[in-house]
């Protein structure tokens, strides 16, 4: 249960920059991708919220619709902030693996 | 307009919005269907982008009159919720009935500006009225605090009241002096309900006979053209703020209202949703107090409250809940809106 609610806590913002960090898609895609890559579930309620905060903020911007679907692409400051958010994810990450590893000696 | 719950869902969140994404969240439902998400699961993901949408606003186009309206609608969802249930938690903290295991109490009811005078009329005798338990104390003192926090609620309102009618007075719309007409209705209401109640406060008896072992008689007035008069208070009272709600909304819809006057709505909102927090506190402790005394009171001589509509108390605390949800969400978008409102046009 616990696992499963830090599961459900994993930052939103870094998971749709990350999907779109590999080329552009529209929002099905972003959706399946973040499943195969986190096992996190959007729904398009939830998508779109992100969607719209990131492109108010100027880190993603979207391309031309191609029927009812439209792509979006990361900007160059979606990736330094999500660059930067990740080297953090990286150093807590190696540190917390580091610690357990010692607990574990 | 479809049944589809996914359309209505769509339909909750803001033009705005749906004109920007609507179809490619259909697109995406679509396919989320197909893959075999259930939709009622969509929906709610849906409804809770929709208020997320509305009380946040984030992706909105920064046009000027899209703000103004988002801040009169956030106004309208901070103090709307209180004009909808003030009045209901008022009707059922009345009728408040005394009782006490030693006999019949006089008066029977407690008053909010004096002390407990009560008398206990047994064996023939009139004799001080046993103490209330400690936890019709507290409902005592949370019902108390209910009427204070309603006539505050309506007192920040009616600040409000004067400066929306002053902003319609000033605006340059067509059919002023109509609208203006409309937005005089609450105090029309108010002022019949004032009426009222004085003509029912002369027509009651000032004294009471009390006689031997026999229950106290009025002396003078007309008690039955009194009571008459109560009924029709309730009437009055109920037609005329369900019309005054409709009123002063038709105006605020219709006049264009000065975002310097908005700011003015803003503060009221936060206000009015702060005292129905307050309120929705109060009951709950009224609530739980009536319930714990009836268990106090089998230890001794006591006495305890009732009131003729405790059994709605389950159901207007959800109401309550509900109603101070929505106020604090509108005063937190209200508030927002503002900031950007206030930039000008």
């Amino acid at each position: 249960m616990a696992s499963k609610r830090l599961g459900r806590t994993q930052d939103p913002t870094i998971l749709v920059l990350t999907s779109l960090s590999g080329g552009p898609k529209h929002g099905y895609a972003v959706i399946k991708d973040i499943e195969e890559m986190s096992g996190v579930s959007f729904g398009p309620g939830t998508l779109y919220g992100v969607l719209a905060r990131l492109e108010e903020e100027g880190m993603v911007e979207p391309l031309p619709a191609v029927g009812h679907r439209r792509p979006y692409r990361i900007t160059a400051q979606g990736a330094t902030v999500l660059r930067e958010r990740l080297e953090t994810n990286v150093k807590v990450a190696t540190i917390g693996f580091g610690r357990l590893g010692t607990l574990g000696a | 307009m479809t049944g589809d719950p996914v359309e209505l869902a769509l339909r909750c969140y803001p033009r705005w919005w749906r004109d920007r994404y609507a179809d490619e969240i259909r697109s995406v439902v679509g396919d989320l269907t197909e893959d075999g998400r259930p939709r009622w699961a969509v929906t709610l993901n849906l409804l809770r982008g929709a208020l997320r949408a509305r009380t946040g606003a984030v992706g909105m186009p920064p046009v000027y009159d899209l703000w103004c309206t988002r801040t009169r609608v956030a106004l309208a969802a901070a103090t709307l919720p209180w004009v909808l249930m003030g009045p209901l938690v008022l009707m059922v903290i009345g009728g408040q009935r005394l009782h006490s295991s030693a006999g019949r109490i006089f008066p029977g009811q407690l008053s909010i500006t004096g002390g407990s005078n009560q008398l206990v009329m047994g064996r023939g005798l009139l004799t001080p009225a046993p103490p209330l338990t400690l936890a019709g104390s507290v409902a005592w003192y949370a019902n108390v605090a209910m009427v204070v926090l309603f006539l505050l609620t309506l007192f920040v309102l009616f600040a409000g009241w004067t400066g929306f009618a002053g902003a319609i007075k000033r605006s340059a719309v067509p059919h002023r002096r109509r609208l203006s007409l409309l937005a005089w209705a609450p105090a029309l209401s108010v002022l019949a309900d004032f009426v009222l109640t004085v003509v029912q406060d002369v027509l009651m008896p000032h004294a009471w006979r009390t006689s031997g072992g026999r229950p106290p008689v009025p002396i003078g007035g007309h008690l039955a053209v009194a009571h008459a008069l109560g009924t029709a208070l309730v009437v009055v009272a109920l037609a005329g703020w369900l019309v005054s709600i409709v009123c002063a909304a038709v105006a605020a819809k219709r006049a264009d209202i000065s975002p310097l006057d908005l700011r003015f709505g803003k503060s009221v909102a936060l206000v009015v949703a702060t005292l129905l927090l307050l309120t929705l506190a109060a009951y709950t402790t009224w609530g739980i107090g009536l319930l714990v005394q009836s268990g106090q009171a089998v230890h001794g001589r006591f006495t305890t409250i009732s009131y003729s509509h405790q059994d709605l108390w389950p159901l207007v605390v959800v109401g309550l809940l509900l109603a101070a949800t929505m106020s604090a969400f509108g005063a937190s978008a209200a508030r927002r809106s503002w900031r950007v409102v206030s930039l000008g046009p």
